[in-house]
C-alpha cells in the first residue's frame, strides 16, 4: 500500500492552493514572460525527452517495417514502395515543370530573368503526432540546434507538408497544411488565380478567396505563391476536388485533395532560406540530390 | 527515488502519448493520458504532489504540441489538485466515478481548447465539440477508470484520505 493515509493534509493542501494561485497569477499577469520562460527552459527537456522519443520511433519503425515486409507481401510492397517514391518524385518535377514553363511564357517578353537559386533545406525523420487530437502536427527530430526556427516551411519531393510552429533544441512541431489553423497563401496554377490555403475538419484543405471571375475547374493544381510566409514559389499543394461558389458571396472556395499523403510521411525536407537567399552557397544543389528517390 | 519514478513517467509519457498512442487511436481519437496521469497521481499520492507532476507534464507534453502551453500547464495541473483534494474527501471513490469525473474535466477542457482556437466560426468549433472533444473526454473517463481499477483492485494502491 503506498502513501494510504495522510496526518497532515492542511499545510500539504495549504502550499498546493498557493501554488496554483501563484501560478494562475503569473500566467495572467505576464502570459508573455512566462510562456518565454518556459519556451527557453524546454530546450534542454526537449533534448531529454528526444532520446526516448527516437528510441521509441525507430522500434515502433521497425516493428511496422518488418510486419509489412514477412507478413504481407514482401516483393510487391518494396515495388510498390520504390514506385510510389518514384511517382512523388516525378510528380514534383511535373508541378515544378509546369510552373517553370507558365513562367517561361510570361517572362520571355521581358528578356530580363533574375537568377534564382534552389532552396536550402534541411532532411529530418518523423518522429512523433501531436500529444493532443486538437491539432494535426507531426514531430521532427530536428531543432533550434539544426538551425530551425518556427515559420520554416516544410515539404516533401511531392509538395507541401505544412510549417513549423514551435521548436525545441533537438525537436520541432510542424503544423499540417489539413490543419483548420494552417494557412498558406496558393496559387492556382492554369488560371494564376491567388487564395488561402487552409485546413479543414476533415483532414483536407480549402483554398479560399478566390476571386468570383476565376474559371476555375476540378482537377486544377493548387502551388504556393511565394508571396507570404518561408514557401518559395510553385511548390505543389493539392488538387481541386471540389468548387463551392455561392450566390452573393463575394468569393468562392475549392475543396483541395492535398498532394502529399500526410498519414504516411516519414521524412521531411525544412526549407532553411528561400529562393534567392541561397545564391552560391551551394547548398542548393543537394536538394536535387535529396528529392531523388 | 519518488522524484526519479516522477522523472521518468514525465519522460516517458511523450513518446507513449506521441508516437505508440496513435497506433491505439479510435477513430482517430487517442486519450491524453497526461489528463489521466495527473489525475491519478492527485488521487494516489495527494494534491500538492498531483499538481506538481500535473504541472510538469503539462508542460513538456505542450513543448510537443501546437497547443497553448497555458492551457495544457492549467489542465493537467488543476486535475492533478482537484483529484487530490477528491480523493481525500470523498468516502469511497470507484472507478466509475473518478471516469466521470476525468470525462467531465476532459470535456471542460476541449471546449474551452475550442473556444479559444482562433478564426473557428460555431459550425466549426460544433463539428470540433462533437468530432473531437466528445470523444475524447469518453476515451478519457473509460481509460481513467481502467487505469484506476487495475492499480486499486490489482495492485493494492488505496487513494490518500484525511484522518
Amino acid at each position: 500500500m503506498w502513501m494510504a493515509h495522510s496526518s497532515s493534509p492542511y499545510g500539504v493542501r495549504r502550499i498546493a492552493l498557493a501554488c496554483f494561485a501563484l501560478l494562475l497569477v503569473a500566467i495572467f499577469l505576464f502570459p508573455g514572460q512566462i510562456q518565454g520562460l518556459l519556451q527557453y527552459l524546454g530546450g534542454p527537456v526537449g533534448y531529454v525527452v528526444r532520446i526516448p522519443l527516437e528510441a521509441i520511433a525507430s522500434i515502433d519503425a521497425g516493428i511496422a517495417d518488418r510486419w509489412e515486409q514477412y507478413v504481407m507481401l514482401q516483393g510487391v510492397r518494396e515495388e510498390n514502395q520504390q514506385l510510389r517514391k518514384e511517382i512523388e518524385w516525378l510528380r514534383g518535377q511535373h508541378s515544378q515543370l509546369r510552373e517553370s514553363a507558365a513562367s517561361t511564357e510570361r517572362l520571355t517578353a521581358l528578356l530580363h530573368f533574375k537568377e534564382q537559386a534552389l532552396p536550402t533545406m534541411i532532411a529530418a525523420q518523423v518522429i512523433g503526432r501531436d500529444a493532443t487530437n486538437r491539432y494535426r502536427t507531426i514531430i521532427l527530430n530536428k531543432g533550434e540546434g539544426d538551425g530551425i526556427t518556427p515559420d520554416m516551411g516544410v515539404v516533401t519531393p511531392a509538395g507541401v507538408v505544412g510549417r513549423v510552429v514551435k521548436t525545441t533544441w533537438a525537436s520541432s512541431v510542424v503544423l499540417l497544411v489539413t490543419d483548420p489553423n494552417n494557412a498558406i497563401a496558393g496559387l492556382i496554377q492554369r488560371t494564376r488565380d491567388e487564395g488561402i490555403v487552409e485546413g479543414t475538419q476533415e483532414g483536407l484543405a480549402q483554398l479560399k478567396y478566390i476571386p468570383l471571375l476565376s474559371t476555375l475547374r476540378d482537377g486544377d493544381r493548387v502551388v504556393t505563391s511565394g508571396l507570404v510566409g518561408d514557401f518559395p514559389r510553385g511548390l505543389m499543394i493539392g488538387t481541386i476536388t471540389r468548387i463551392d461558389k455561392q450566390e452573393g458571396a463575394l468569393f468562392q472556395s475549392a475543396e483541395l485533395k492535398p498532394e502529399v499523403e500526410i498519414g504516411r510521411v516519414e521524412e521531411v525536407l525544412v526549407i532553411q532560406t528561400s529562393y534567392g537567399q541561397s545564391i552560391k552557397t551551394g547548398v542548393g544543389a543537394d536538394l536535387s540530390e535529396k528529392a531523388a528517390p | 527515488m519518488k522524484f526519479l519514478f516522477y522523472l521518468m513517467l514525465v519522460v516517458l509519457l511523450v513518446p507513449l502519448q506521441t508516437t505508440l498512442l496513435p497506433h491505439l487511436s479510435v477513430w482517430n481519437i487517442k486519450p491524453d493520458l497526461g489528463l489521466v496521469t495527473a489525475a491519478l497521481v492527485g488521487l494516489f499520492a495527494g494534491e500538492l504532489e498531483g499538481l506538481l507532476v500535473g504541472l510538469a507534464i503539462g508542460w513538456v507534453l505542450s513543448l510537443f504540441s501546437a497547443g497553448e502551453l497555458w492551457l495544457s500547464l492549467l489542465v493537467n495541473g488543476g486535475v492533478g489538485l482537484l483529484a487530490g483534494f477528491l480523493g481525500r474527501q470523498v468516502s469511497q471513490v470507484t472507478p466509475v466515478s473518478l471516469g466521470v469525473g476525468i470525462l467531465l474535466v476532459s470535456l471542460v477542457s476541449g471546449l474551452f481548447a475550442a473556444i479559444t482556437l482562433k478564426g473557428f466560426d460555431m459550425s466549426q468549433m460544433w463539428r470540433m465539440v462533437e468530432s473531437v472533444v466528445f470523444p475524447q473526454a469518453c476515451f478519457d473517463g473509460v481509460v481513467g477508470a481502467g487505469f484506476y481499477w487495475l492499480l486499486s483492485r490489482r495492485f493494492g494502491v488505496r487513494p490518500l484520505r484525511t484522518e
